[in-house]
């Protein structure tokens, strides 16, 4: 049963025509056109597209890397990356914590614009999920192989054990294994339960036995009846309102790992926000780039109109604009602190070995984005993706400046540089592969904008209902 | 369970049985179906794994290989315990405790001069050099080389074997071979044959039995070389006073010493003792405790001006020092005995403006009557130079203020007709080499050195060795030289053999065998081969006591009198005899004051040699501890780079680039240079160091060893090529030109440890003058305070500005200084416990006996992180504490060394070191600071700092600083583990947990002072079928991969004492206190020593509890009851220290309260130097 009574083909549609104010679908959609659209490519019924095909192939060349990287790694132990004494992180937490805000915007737009009664999200949601699903699990290998013994990592979690040994709750790292797997969790299980309709449609439109039982199985047996809707949109509701704390709790305590510390630069309260901050601009940036694919490989433009993009652009630009006031707040704090560290370490970051990371992110996240005020900007998919990759370099870089601010600390005696080597970049771009592979086959076998929500979002005269069924229609 | 096992089977018993019954057990149990159960304790199981695949078996197989591959699986040493083999002693032996460990009293020797040892055994293993306090040229300390020295005995690489013409042969056939020669000999007089060896005291064993050998075959000769000769030592002596005589010197009466280029370490014949007395001067103590002297006040503090050509340690402590070329330095030395008011002083040659002030202002502080002056030179220099210092320190009164005085020589043969050629061991090689040439040695016997690499380049010796017939070589390695000779015989190392050895000051050691590795001979087994005796090296060395003890009509018997030097390790009333000399003995002899005034060339570069700090002359190039050891001041491991001023390296074109990777920290590239003495070529790279005297370049002989072992091999540069017997130590005349001193195209990696070289303003090595610590200082009842009320710190040791608004704070947090104490005991004090009976401050502490009441204070901020209660007499009480005193530290290196050998420290080898990486567990900063600076304290751009050190390096000053963990109290390694692998215990510790480190190394990057180490790869060594592994302390974890170390106050030292101590709690020989956990028995002040503080030649480390002074004394009376005895005991020396106002944390602003704390340096500049440069500063 379909979650939707689609109308009989052939016979008078009378709902086809409808105008949105929004600008949030475009063309002549229904309910058929939007399930077709969005389910047939789940089915196989539209043609792989040629960009696809180098998505995944390059997806799934650079995994190997991954793979070649881990056992190198796993065989002879850390070492093999840049690091050193005193830069005992290297860009192996510089990725960590990259990946893990780029996984940021898909909660955000799952959850909180979602309370927020925001319609346009409707179209980004499931992707996004997607995304920071598959970018905390490139995040999430991180800190697991950057252990001296990695395959004591279970020591983290507090499990009951013959010498009553707990873990040291006062680390932040501590806090990161219960704050990561927590919102890994709910990601995991709001993106599964919002899932369930979806299957169930593509499981009555399935073109193969397969396709029937596989998504019959992932359908956990919905039938669409009034109960199921009804306990299915207060669950996502209930999610949406857990989902909404992690989205700042995961990179506040990420943020911690670095300001609990007592490095020049590190240890600064204005952390948890400039991260979290932070972690919205990279998502968003990370939003645009897999949005624009989509719509057009895809033809998906009047599901993922230039208003999504327009939206995105501006979120992007607001969060940017914290961002570089974070960067403002860290060098003025630095200044009046009067600190002799926190100081030092700012001129280094300036203009000691590794000031040009500094001027590149200082060009890449707050110099470019503003360009972003210009709608040309905003609109412009070329333009616009440029700026979301410029973003991507920008909070990179971001992570490596205080990275490497370990270089320079308190005692000059342990000076250093640090450089990543091969094995570091195999790992980092094979995450990228890993990434890039397990989106490619989401957005193969899986429907990428919520067909339900879609649906729901086409005015009651197209059959819709206006808007998300669990806020605005749940009164 | 069924067996599993074919009941249809035909049996193979007798027939007619049926096959439900069986006759008997042996019937069945011979069965191949009963084998088959027998082999397969669980049939069904066991069968699977005969199936071609099943579902289990697949499964199985997997997870055992995903477990192989992510865990370590090939790491041997996971290997349960249960499979090791375990095996106890049938008869125990005597003496041996397992578990145990064992001092014997040796010597080791270096240019046959002994210092004395003590090493530690466990289980016949020897595994640890210790100092021998009984010794005079140890004092209980001991340097780089003699802590390294453990590794060479049990180098893998060390020859195992003998051979003749490189065939295998026996020990029998040496013997047999050394008769052949003998008796060819005998007609001969000897004169074909020839020893030789390096040089040896005159009374030991060795040289006995050569006098023995020369009566025996009168025109032999021995020839006693050492690259590192004191021909000029002696022939200045010679000069001075007509005789071989050996100067002693007494650095401890030195109120002014100038040093010329005489850096103790790698120059003196006893650099431990010495730098012990002249660093006990430089311990600058305002609480100085008048009955255990810890230092001197500050009036006695002595002044030390140092006058060389490299950077050495000398010059790094010296209050004032002036780089001059070798050249210049001679001039120096003439000016200085001209104006000190020698006769006939020959004329100097040109000296800057500044040198020639320093003339008179040094030759002033010399000439002072109320002062002990002294002067001292390197061996380096010309016998005219040395002759001329021995008459300045005539004139100046140090030979009657008993500050230098002579003793009969204590080197072989210098007192007898052979003194000329035993004195010039260089002069008699060269005549060796000619003879070798002409055909006149028949038979050349090689005893542990290595000439074919050591001698000047210009004998062409290994030449030479071809043309002998018959050569032998006994050396611990197949080397250069053993490649050439006839025979090479496997030597022993000096732990190995039976031998006597001589002190600087001719007190004489037996030296003990501690083990045989290989069954190595040792050069007395082919002397005594030589003259055919049939006795072991045992009985020869106990002959040579034996008639020394009825020679000297000692009272006791034989038996005892061997028996307790043996066991002290020091012969009673050995040391060489003093000789008399009267003020005005000394003289000029002819060829001094007729000797051309030194020829310097404003434009010239000159070449100057010294022995590698670490590898000396090669003879270590296989020790893995002294090629990781960051040489001192260049902080340059596994490379001997020449080493230049900033100035000197422009003029070269030459640069020092510091790499992506590591950088500063390890990886530095820089330029080659290629340098030609006449058709010599060597090609080196450069390392520039600040302070070093413009137009110089240090080489430093000892490594590019080719035939060597693996870890030496490859490693560094030869430079023996340019040395000749003409310029054995400096060659002039070189310029930054093709053809003599030229940058090549080639770039270089060099592994060094610390490429910063400034503080950056933050003072982390604190200093001031004497003055400045004397105008903060008042005189109240005696004792002296600080002048300021409520002060107690000196300004100069006091927190940076950037902290002054919580600095009172601070101070009063870091624990064992006197604002701790009070704070302890303040009514406002958290823990209330403190509150009761706690008056305790440096003015009040010697009456405060009086009140040893019930409660006192303990620190109960230490109480360890758990939620179950303790029992109130579980708790420790101790509180263990460690200071270094920065103005004693001569940045040796002795210190790093020794917590390698103690703590099973891995090599990790150059490339490791290039990436960053270097796992001592206490290193020695060193910082360089110009006059602008003001010593560290101002942040002064980079370039401006180069152009500055670039125009003038004479105003460099140097700053060491050691660095082990500080023990913080509120470490912030601690709070960062996710694990709780790192923690404190309850005396105070920061303890390293090794198996629950999971190595997320936060704890490293919080750590501010950047002493953690972690095991990025697998370094300890495994391998069990190496002899290194014999060298490993069993009190010690080896650290697997992936796990974070550190230093630990060497808690296995601690605990080792304190279960001592515990065990001896019904002993009424251990003192019994009264403590807050109730009466414990006392480990007396220096029971625990680290691993660092016992090695350090100026004792600049003291370590101990900080609360001792907190205890009673106590004693059972009649009743069985404790009751206190006498007052609380002292402050320990630890706590001594902490109390004085120089004392400060390092980075204390941070909150961290290390428990480790620094005693700034106090130097004593001379006010007219700094006024006359007309440059401030803080010295």
């Amino acid at each position: 049963m379909a979650t939707v009574t689609a109308p009989a083909t052939g016979s008078p549609v009378e709902h086809e025509i409808f105008t949105d104010d929004e600008h949030l679908i475009g063309g002549k959609q229904n309910l058929v056109t939007i399930g077709e659209k969005i389910g047939n490519v789940c089915l196989g019924e539209v043609p792989t597209p040629k960009g696809w095909w180098i998505m995944f192939l390059t997806g799934f060349t650079l995994l190997q890397a991954l793979v070649i990287g881990l056992c190198w790694l796993f065989y002879l132990g850390t070492g093999v990356w840049g690091l050193n004494s005193p830069v005992f992180w290297g860009v192996a937490i510089v990725n960590f914590v990259w990946w893990i805000g780029i996984g940021h915007a898909g909660t955000l737009i799952s959850a909180i614009l979602l309370l927020m009664h925001q319609k346009w999200r409707t179209s980004l949601n499931r992707f996004a999920e997607s995304m920071t699903l598959f970018a905390v699990m490139c995040a999430g290998i991180f800190p697991l192989i950057h252990m001296g013994r990695p395959w004591l990592a279970y020591w983290l979690f507090p499990f009951p054990n013959n010498i009553a040994m707990w873990p040291q709750f006062r680390s932040p790292l501590c806090w990161d294994a219960f704050a990561v797997s927590t919102y890994f969790s709910v990601s995991l299980l709001f993106w599964f339960i919002g899932l369930i309709p979806d299957f169930a449609y593509l499981r009555d439109h399935a073109k193969s036995k397969i396709q029937q039982v596989v998504y019959g199985m992932l359908a956990m047996g919905w039938r669409g009846s009034a109960m199921h809707w009804r306990r299915y949109e207060k669950l996502y509701l209930l999610l949406a309102g857990l989902g909404t704390p992690l989205v700042f709790s995961v990179h506040t305590i990420v943020s911690f790992d670095f300001a609990v510390s007592i490095v020049p630069l590190w240890h600064a309260t204005i952390f948890p926000p400039f991260f979290v901050a932070g972690a919205i601009f990279a998502g968003f940036a990370m939003v645009i780039w897999l949005a624009i694919p989509i719509r057009h490989w895809y033809g998906m433009k009047d599901l993922i109109t230039e208003k999504h993009l327009d939206v995105c652009a501006k979120i992007m630009l607001g969060t940017g604009l914290l961002v570089s006031y974070g960067y403002f707040s860290e060098v003025w704090m630095a200044f009046y602190g009067h600190s002799v560290y926190e100081w030092d370490t700012t001129l280094q970051r300036m203009f000691g070995p590794y000031g040009w990371s500094y001027w590149l992110l200082i060009l890449t996240n707050t110099i470019i984005p503003q360009l972003i005020w210009f709608k040309k900007f905003r609109t412009n998919e070329l333009l616009l993706f440029l700026v979301a990759g410029s973003v991507h370099i920008g909070m990179w870089f971001e992570r490596y400046v205080i990275i490497v601010t370990l270089t320079r600390d308190h005692v000059p005696s342990s000076w250093g540089r640090y450089a990543p080597t091969i094995w570091d970049y195999a790992v980092m771009f094979g995450s990228m592969g890993l990434f890039l592979t397990l989106f490619a086959l989401f957005m193969r076998f899986l429907p990428m904008l919520s067909i339900t929500e879609m649906r729901e979002l086409l005015p009651r005269a197209a059959g819709g209902r206006d808007g998300h069924a669990v806020m605005e229609n749940a009164k | 369970m069924a067996l599993d096992f074919d009941p249809n089977a035909e049996s193979n018993g007798a027939g007619g049985i049926p096959d439900d019954q069986f006759q008997s057990l042996e019937q069945v149990f011979g069965s191949p179906e009963f084998e088959r159960m027998m082999k397969d304790e669980f049939p069904e199981d066991a069968a699977e794994w005969l199936d071609p695949v099943t579902r289990r078996r697949f499964l199985t197989l997997s997870g055992a290989s995903v477990a192989l591959a992510a865990a370590a699986g090939c790491n041997p040493s996971l290997k349960p315990a249960s499979q090791k083999k375990i095996i106890p002693y049938v008869k125990k032996p005597e003496a041996i405790v397992p578990g145990v460990p064992l001092f014997f009293p040796t010597a080791l020797t270096l240019g046959g001069v002994a210092v004395g040892v003590l090493v530690k055994t466990v289980e016949g293993r020897p595994i640890k050099v210790e100092g021998n306090p009984a010794h005079p040229g140890s004092l209980g300390s001991t340097d780089v080389l003699a802590q390294a020295t453990m590794l060479s005995v049990y180098d893998p690489e060390r020859s195992k074997g003998i051979t003749e013409k490189g065939q295998p042969s026996t020990w029998d056939k040496v013997q047999t071979a050394l008769k052949a020669v003998v008796d060819s000999q005998v007609s001969k007089k000897g004169a074909g044959l020839r020893i030789l060896s390096e040089p040896a005291g005159s009374k030991t064993t060795f040289a006995g039995l050569m006098a023995d050998l020369k009566a025996k075959l009168p025109e032999m000769k021995w020839i006693q070389y050492e690259a590192v000769g004191t021909e000029n030592v002696l022939a200045g002596v010679r000069e001075a006073y007509g005789k071989y005589l050996t100067p002693i010197f007494d650095f401890k009466k030195a109120d002014t010493l100038v040093s010329i280029d005489a850096d103790f370490l790698t120059n003196g014949i006893a650099g431990i003792r010495y730098t012990r007395d002249a660093m006990s001067r430089r311990k600058v103590r305002v609480h100085a405790d008048s009955r255990r002297a810890d230092g001197v006040s500050l009036e006695k503090l002595s002044r030390i001006y140092a006058v060389e050509s490299n950077v050495t340690s000398m010059g790094g402590v010296a209050d004032h020092r002036l780089p001059l070329k070798p050249s210049e330095i001679e001039s120096f030395v003439r000016e200085l005995a001209k104006a000190v008011g020698v006769q006939n002083v020959p004329a100097a040659g040109p000296l800057s403006e500044r040198a020639k002030e320093w003339v008179a202002v040094v030759a002033e502080d010399l000439k002072d009557e109320k002062k002990t002056g002294v002067v001292t030179i390197g061996n380096a220099y010309s016998v005219v130079a040395h002759n001329l210092v021995h008459a300045i320190n005539d004139k100046i009164g140090a030979v009657t203020k008993g500050a230098v005085s002579f003793v009969e020589p204590v080197g072989a043969e210098l007192a007898g007709k052979n003194a000329d050629a035993a004195a010039n061991g260089t002069g008699s090689l060269a005549e060796l080499t000619a003879e070798m040439n002409a055909g006149k040695v028949d038979t050349l016997i090689i005893l542990n050195c290595n000439p074919v690499f050591t001698a000047p380049a210009d004998l062409k010796f290994g030449a030479a060795l071809q043309k002998v017939p018959n050569s032998i070589h006994l050396g611990l390695y197949l080397d250069e030289t053993s490649a050439l000779t006839t025979w090479h015989i496997n030597g022993t190392h000096e732990l190995e053999t039976w031998g006597d050895a001589q002190a600087y000051d001719g007190t004489a050691t037996v030296q003990q065998p501690l083990l045989n590795l290989y069954g190595s001979h040792s050069a007395l087994e082919v002397l005594v081969a030589l003259a055919d005796k049939p006795s072991s090296a045992e009985s020869i060395v106990q002959d040579t006591w034996r008639k020394f003890h009825a020679a000297q009509k000692i009272a006791v018997d034989f038996d005892l009198f061997w028996h307790k030097s043996v066991e002290r390790g020091v012969i009673e009333g050995t040391e060489a005899k003093a000789v008399e000399i009267k003020a005005g003995d000394v003289k000029l002899s002819d060829t001094t004051q007729k000797s051309p005034a030194p020829a310097t060339k404003a434009s010239d570069i000159e070449l100057v040699f010294r022995p590698d700090p670490t590898i000396y002359d090669g003879r270590f190039a296989n020790n893995g501890w002294l090629q990781e050891l960051p040489k001192p001041i260049s902080l340059v491991c596994w490379d001997n780079p020449a080493l230049v001023s900033p100035a000197t390296a422009e003029r070269l074109k030459c640069e020092v680039s510091y790499a992506w990777t590591a950088g500063e920290h390890g990886q530095s590239h820089v330029d080659k240079i290629e340098i030609t003495i006449e058709d010599r070529k060597a090609r080196v790279p450069v390392w520039v160091v600040p302070g070093l005297a413009d137009d110089v370049i240090v080489l430093h002989f000892g490594l590019g060893r080719e035939i060597v072992g693996e870890v030496g091999k490859g490693v560094g540069f030869n430079v023996y090529p340019l040395r000749s017997t003409k310029a054995l130590w400096t060659v002039g005349g070189i310029k930054p030109e093709p053809g003599s001193a030229e940058r090549t195209q080639e770039k270089y990696t060099l592994a060094s440890t610390q490429g910063q070289h400034a503080m950056e303003g933050r003072r982390p090595a604190r200093h001031g003058t004497k003055e400045q610590a004397a105008k903060e200082l008042k005189s109240e009842h005696g004792h002296m305070v600080m002048a300021v009320h409520g002060k107690d710190a000196f300004s100069f040791a006091d927190n940076p500005p950037a902290s002054a608004a919580e600095k009172d704070l601070m101070r009063a947090l870091l624990p064992g200084t006197p604002k701790e104490r009070e704070w302890m005991a303040d009514e406002h004090h958290p823990q209330k416990f403190f509150a009761k009976g706690f008056k305790n401050n440096i003015h009040t502490h010697e009456e405060e006996g009086e009140e040893g009441g019930d409660h006192h204070a303990h620190d109960k901020r230490l109480l360890p992180l758990t939620l179950i209660q303790d029992h109130e007499h579980n708790k420790l009480y101790r509180r263990w504490g460690m200071a270094i005193d920065l103005g004693a530290c001569i940045g040796c290196n002795a210190c790093a060394i020794a917590c390698v050998a103690e703590n099973n420290i891995p090599v990790l080898g150059k490339t490791e070191v290039t990436r960053g990486r270097i796992m001592h567990w206490i290193r020695i900063d060193r910082y360089f600071s110009v006059p602008e600076e003001h010593g560290g304290t101002q942040r002064m751009d980079a370039k401006e700092r180069a152009e500055v050190i670039a125009k003038s390096t004479a105003e460099v000053k140097l700053h060491f600083q050691p660095v082990p963990c500080q023990q913080c109290e509120k470490a912030p390694c601690e709070l960062v583990c996710p694990v709780a692998a790192t923690v404190h215990s309850a005396d105070g510790l920061n303890d390293m947990v090794y198996n629950r480190c999971v190595g997320t190394r936060y704890c490293a990057n919080n750590c501010p002072y950047k002493v953690r180490r972690f095991n990025f790869v697998q370094y300890a060594n495994y391998d069990k079928e190496s002899t290194l592994q014999l060298v490993n302390n069993p009190e010690v974890t080896m650290r697997t991969r992936g796990v974070m170390e550190k230093c630990t106050y060497c808690v296995q030292r601690i605990r080792a004492a304190e279960i001592e101590a515990e065990r001896e709690h019904d002993n009424p020989a251990r003192r019994k206190v009264q403590t807050p956990m109730g009466v414990r028995p006392l480990i007396e002040e220096g029971e625990i020593k680290t691993a660092c503080q016992a090695a350090c030649p100026s004792n600049a480390i003291s370590f101990g509890d900080l609360n001792q002074d907190q205890y009673v004394p106590v004693a059972k009376d009649a009743k069985g009851e404790w009751k206190p005895t006498g007052r609380r005991l002292p402050f320990s020396e630890v706590a001594r220290w902490k109390l004085e106002p120089s004392n400060y944390g390092l980075l204390a602003e941070l909150n961290t309260m290390p428990r480790t704390s620094y005693l700034a340096a106090i130097k004593n500049p001379n006010p007219k130097l700094l006024a006359d440069a007309g440059k401030g500063g803080h010295g």
